[in-house]
Parts: structure tokens; C-alpha cells; sequence
């Protein structure tokens, strides 16, 4: 059994105190986030077909589809259908971004979403 | 309006007090600086070192395993992640395992390696976050931050892993979602070997400073006989010197190709449990070292289709904090019939309550944090009737009442028929 002692760490401390802070300077220096970062997500209206898979795999029930009216396809009318996305329940797994079918989603590196008003996550970006 | 329920007798029949007894009461709980969950815990105090513990367990129930049963078996998958803030990768991978094993598909060998690798590095972060704490209810802070600055060196591989911190969203049912990024195998090992002399540095630390030892050594002692009589999993078995680790009892992910052997120890207090789960940081980082440098090639995943064949299969793996075990039952359907999932914090409870006995008062915080509890992930159900303001618990064969008249109706019928019923089920709210 080794010898006890009282303060063994102090020779660790000294060499902790000449190393830079371990803290980041958050809100004044950006952080960098990795390539694989999953923040905001993100949709590209003009790749997005309304398929709506990305709906029915969403683990949260985040993501909604809407009907945008009737599209005339040679004599066949079909339906135009477009996600909205509540970002206040989003669990940010990115299982939508994987089955998406025409890379419309995208997980952007943003992450700053707090906001005061609930209403400000709901993203309609398709009807704009 | 119905009759107000008689008032509770003051004297607490329950823990053995007379009138004139020496003995006092002190709660702790549900809410304390020493429990990041709620739980209560009855201590019966004789002077200063305690007699008696009564827990109270409960106050986290969320629903899990009914919510699982009204979504469809892949997105179960997160919500059973979310089932713990800190070992979140072992639940996804132990909750996958039971539901391949309904399955025909096997899961390639990469996909296994992956697993293993983010597990053990979920293992690591684990423990030197206990570490942290642990330095910090024995007083020495300064511990706990160099500890959690280690912390964010394993946080941040798993982050270029995965994506993210904590919640990895890596796992899927036959494989994994995402493959080792490029040119991350140098950097591993490195940070590994890193982490290696930093856990060697730290045992140093707590083998000879005089407050961390003041603090833990002979506190909190368990005799093997007891935690193996009150099924201890985990460290809290590995302490005492039994060899009971579901890696090498039952391996599972690509535990069976990584050479490693698990550590023991056999004083049983508290201190051998900081010196194990230091021990075992060694072990874990050699481990990810080993399966970086040995991955195979091939497929990461295999896509299966969204229906499960029926049946009933079950998984354990071993927590950081001990062995999980979760089951899985499916009707072919596109959603499971039943779910169970259980806690290494629930096995361990019992093996606390003896810690705590003889213990004094100060020394609550440091044996409950030895446990490395997690509170809100045990807590599976409790019943409240706000009407008459009752709360009771179910036992083990009132439970399996209970399922039989659920998920087999005929056979309860049979019971109803073959014989007078009289026990718990259907009439449980009389009977208390």
C-alpha cells in the first residue's frame, strides 16, 4: 500500500496552471463543430416531391404533411402535399435525412435554437 | 361525497419505533443536493450511524414500455435510448439485440465492432464522470473538474463519431447508421493511450491523498456473500470479487473477437469501488483500441423490412452501471406487443440499503453516489388514486396476474371458471 500524504495532486496542479483555460470563450469565439454534427434541420422546398417518408419515420412526430392544392399531371390531378416541421419536439436523430430519397433534408451545423416564443421553431420554409 | 380516509397512525410502525425510542427519523428525498433524481430514502438514525433504510421508489415513471407498443419497432429505438441521460448507446444496442433475435438477419461484423467501440467509449465518459462526482461529494473538487475535463476527450471522439454527445441516434436494428470516419484511427489510439495515463494518474491520486481516503475507505462495506444473495450487477458485484460481467459471461456486439479480461477487486468498500471502475477505464480504452485496429471491412448495415416475425426473444448487456436486460415481444406486427426493460439501478437498491447501515449521516451522499444510481431510468410503476389518496405498489405475482388477464384473457377465464377467485388481478383495488 502506498504512503498516504495530503496533497499529492499539488504537483498536477502547478502544471494545470501553466496550460491555457480547459473553458471555451463560447458566445464570443463561434465553437467548431464536427463534419457530422446534427443541428437545425433544414429543407430544400424545390428538391422536396411530398413523399412525405420523412413523416412517417420521424420517431417524434415532428414533421407534418400539408396539402399545398391540386397539381395537374396530363389528365391526372394529384395531389401536392409539403412538410412542415415542428423543431420544439425534434429529437435531432436525422432518420428523416437518411430516408429521404431526394437529399431535400439536410441537417445544418447551427444549433443556437433558443427562443422565447415556441412558435418561432415551427418551420414553414415550403410555403414561402 | 365519499368518507374522508383515516389519517395515518404518527408513529412509524414500519420501522420498528417506540414511543420512547432513541431512534430518529430523517428523510432524504425526494429532493436532495445529493440525488440528481428524486427517490426517497427513510433513514432510521440511532445516535449518528443509521439502522435502517426504507426507499421509496418511483417518482420517475414515464411510460416507456406502454409508449412503446403504439410505435413502429425502429423509432422505438430512441425513445428506449432516452431511457438514461448517460449510458443512452447500451439500451439502443441491447434493445436492437432482442429484437434481431427475432428476426432471421444477422449483424455484420463492422456494425458489431462500431457497437463495441462506441459502447466501451460510452463506458468510459461513464465512469470518469462518476469519478467527477464521486470527488466531489468526498470534498475534493478540484477531482471533479480535471476528471470532467478528461471527459470531454472521450465526449468529443464520440461526437466525431456520431454526431452527438450523449443521445449518438447510431444504432438501427441489423447494423449501425454510420461508419468510422477516415483517417480517426490514429487519433483514437492516441487519445486512448492519453486517457490510459490520465486513469493511472488518478488511481495514484485516491490511493494516496489523505482526504479522498478519509472519505471512502471503509465506508460502505458489503460482505460477497450478501451482494450475491441481493443479485448485485455490475461493479457493485465486481467489488466484492465476484466475476459477474455480462461481457465475458455472454458476450455479445464483438466481445467474443476482443481479447480482455475484466477487473475485480475484494475489499467491498467504497474506496475499491473508485480503484475498480479506474481499472476498468484501462481495460475499456485498450479495448477500443484493439477493435479500431482490428475492424473488418463490409456492410455496416442490413436494411430489414419494417414487420417482425412473431415471437419472444431477450437481451442483456452489460451497463456501465451493470447488466440491462430488455425483452421484446411481437405479434408480426408493425409495432411491438410488449416491451420490458430493466435497471441496473433497480438490482443494486437492496445491496445499497446494507451499504448504508452502520454508515453515518454524512456518509448518505458518497454511498448512494457509489451505486453510480440512475434513478430515472428504474422507475417502472407506482400507482396513485387521488380520489382517496392511497398509493401502493404491485407485488411480483399480483403483476403476473395482471398480465395473464391482459395479454391471455382465455386463460384468465379458465381461472375465473376452474376456481373462486380470490387473489390479486382483478379485484387489486379492494384488496388494499
Amino acid at each position: 500500500m502506498p504512503k498516504k500524504q495530503i496533497g499529492s495532486a499539488i504537483p498536477e496542479m502547478f502544471r494545470e496552471m501553466l496550460e491555457k483555460p480547459s473553458t471555451e470563450a463560447y458566445p464570443f469565439k463561434p465553437i467548431i463543430v464536427p463534419d457530422r454534427f446534427r443541428g437545425k434541420l433544414d429543407i430544400d422546398p424545390a428538391k422536396c416531391t411530398g413523399c412525405s417518408v420523412c413523416s412517417l419515420v420521424c420517431p417524434s412526430s415532428v414533421i407534418t404533411m400539408v396539402d399545398m392544392g391540386i397539381r395537374k399531371l396530363a389528365d391526372r390531378e394529384l395531389k401536392v402535399r409539403k412538410p412542415v416541421f415542428d423543431l420544439a419536439s425534434c429529437i435531432f436523430c436525422g432518420e428523416c435525412v437518411d430516408n429521404c430519397a431526394f437529399n431535400a433534408l439536410e441537417m445544418t451545423k447551427q444549433f443556437e435554437l433558443a427562443t422565447p416564443n415556441k412558435s418561432d421553431l415551427l418551420m414553414k420554409k415550403v410555403f414561402t | 361525497m365519499s368518507a374522508q380516509p383515516e389519517k395515518p397512525p404518527r408513529r412509524e410502525e414500519s420501522a420498528g419505533l417506540m414511543e420512547y425510542s432513541t431512534e430518529s427519523l430523517v428523510p432524504f428525498g425526494p429532493i436532495h443536493p445529493a440525488l440528481k433524481e428524486p427517490e426517497y430514502f427513510k433513514l432510521v438514525l440511532e445516535g449518528e450511524r443509521i439502522v435502517e433504510v426504507i426507499p421509496r421508489v418511483g417518482y420517475v415513471h414515464r411510460g416507456l414500455e406502454k409508449a412503446s407498443e403504439s410505435r413502429p419497432w425502429i423509432q422505438n429505438m430512441y425513445m428506449f435510448e432516452r431511457t438514461c441521460g448517460i449510458c443512452s448507446f447500451v439500451h439502443s444496442v441491447c434493445y436492437a439485440q432482442a429484437v434481431e433475435g427475432l428476426t432471421m438477419f444477422q449483424v455484420p461484423a463492422r456494425a458489431r465492432f462500431l457497437r463495441t467501440i462506441i459502447l466501451e467509449m460510452e463506458r468510459i465518459h461513464s465512469h470518469l464522470l462518476w469519478v467527477g462526482l464521486m470527488g466531489h461529494w468526498a470534498g475534493f473538487d478540484t477531482l471533479f473538474m480535471w476528471v470532467w475535463n478528461d471527459r470531454e476527450v472521450v465526449l468529443d471522439l464520440v461526437e466525431a463519431i456520431s454526431g452527438n454527445r450523449v443521445h449518438k441516434s447510431m444504432n438501427t436494428l441489423c447494423g449501425v447508421r454510420k461508419d468510422m470516419p477516415e483517417n480517426m484511427e490514429d487519433r483514437i489510439i492516441e487519445r486512448m493511450k492519453y486517457l490510459t495515463d490520465r486513469a493511472r494518474y488518478y488511481r495514484d491520486v485516491i490511493d494516496t491523498e489523505e482526504t479522498m481516503l478519509a472519505r471512502t475507505e471503509d465506508i460502505g462495506r458489503v460482505t460477497a456473500d450478501t451482494a450475491e444473495k441481493l443479485c448485485a450487477v455490475g461493479p457493485m458485484a465486481r467489488y466484492v470479487g465476484m466475476r459477474r460481467d455480462v461481457r465475458l459471461n455472454d458476450p455479445y456486439a464483438a466481445y467474443d473477437e476482443v481479447p480482455f479480461d475484466i477487473v475485480t477487486r475484494n475489499e467491498g468498500d467504497v474506496h475499491a469501488l473508485l480503484r475498480l471502475r479506474l481499472d476498468e477505464l484501462v481495460v475499456s480504452a485498450n479495448i477500443v483500441s484493439y477493435a479500431v485496429k482490428h475492424l473488418p471491412d463490409g456492410p455496416i448495415r442490413i436494411k430489414i423490412p419494417p414487420t417482425i416475425p412473431a415471437g419472444e426473444h431477450s437481451s442483456h448487456c452489460e451497463a456501465p452501471r451493470g447488466e440491462i436486460f430488455y425483452f421484446a415481444k411481437s405479434a408480426g406486427g408493425r409495432t411491438p406487443e410488449r416491451v420490458k426493460s430493466r435497471q441496473p439501478t433497480l438490482a443494486n437498491i437492496p445491496t445499497a440499503l446494507e451499504m448504508l447501515k452502520g454508515q453515518t449521516l454524512a456518509d448518505v451522499p458518497i454511498v448512494l453516489t457509489a451505486i453510480d444510481p440512475c434513478f430515472g431510468c428504474m422507475d417502472r410503476m407506482s400507482f396513485f388514486d387521488i380520489d382517496s389518496n392511497k398509493k401502493w405498489t404491485w407485488s411480483g405475482e399480483q403483476l403476473r396476474q395482471y398480465g395473464i388477464n391482459k395479454y391471455f384473457p382465455e386463460r384468465a377465464k379458465r381461472q375465473l371458471h376452474g376456481q373462486k377467485f380470490s387473489s390479486a388481478g382483478l379485484g387489486f383495488k379492494e384488496k388494499f
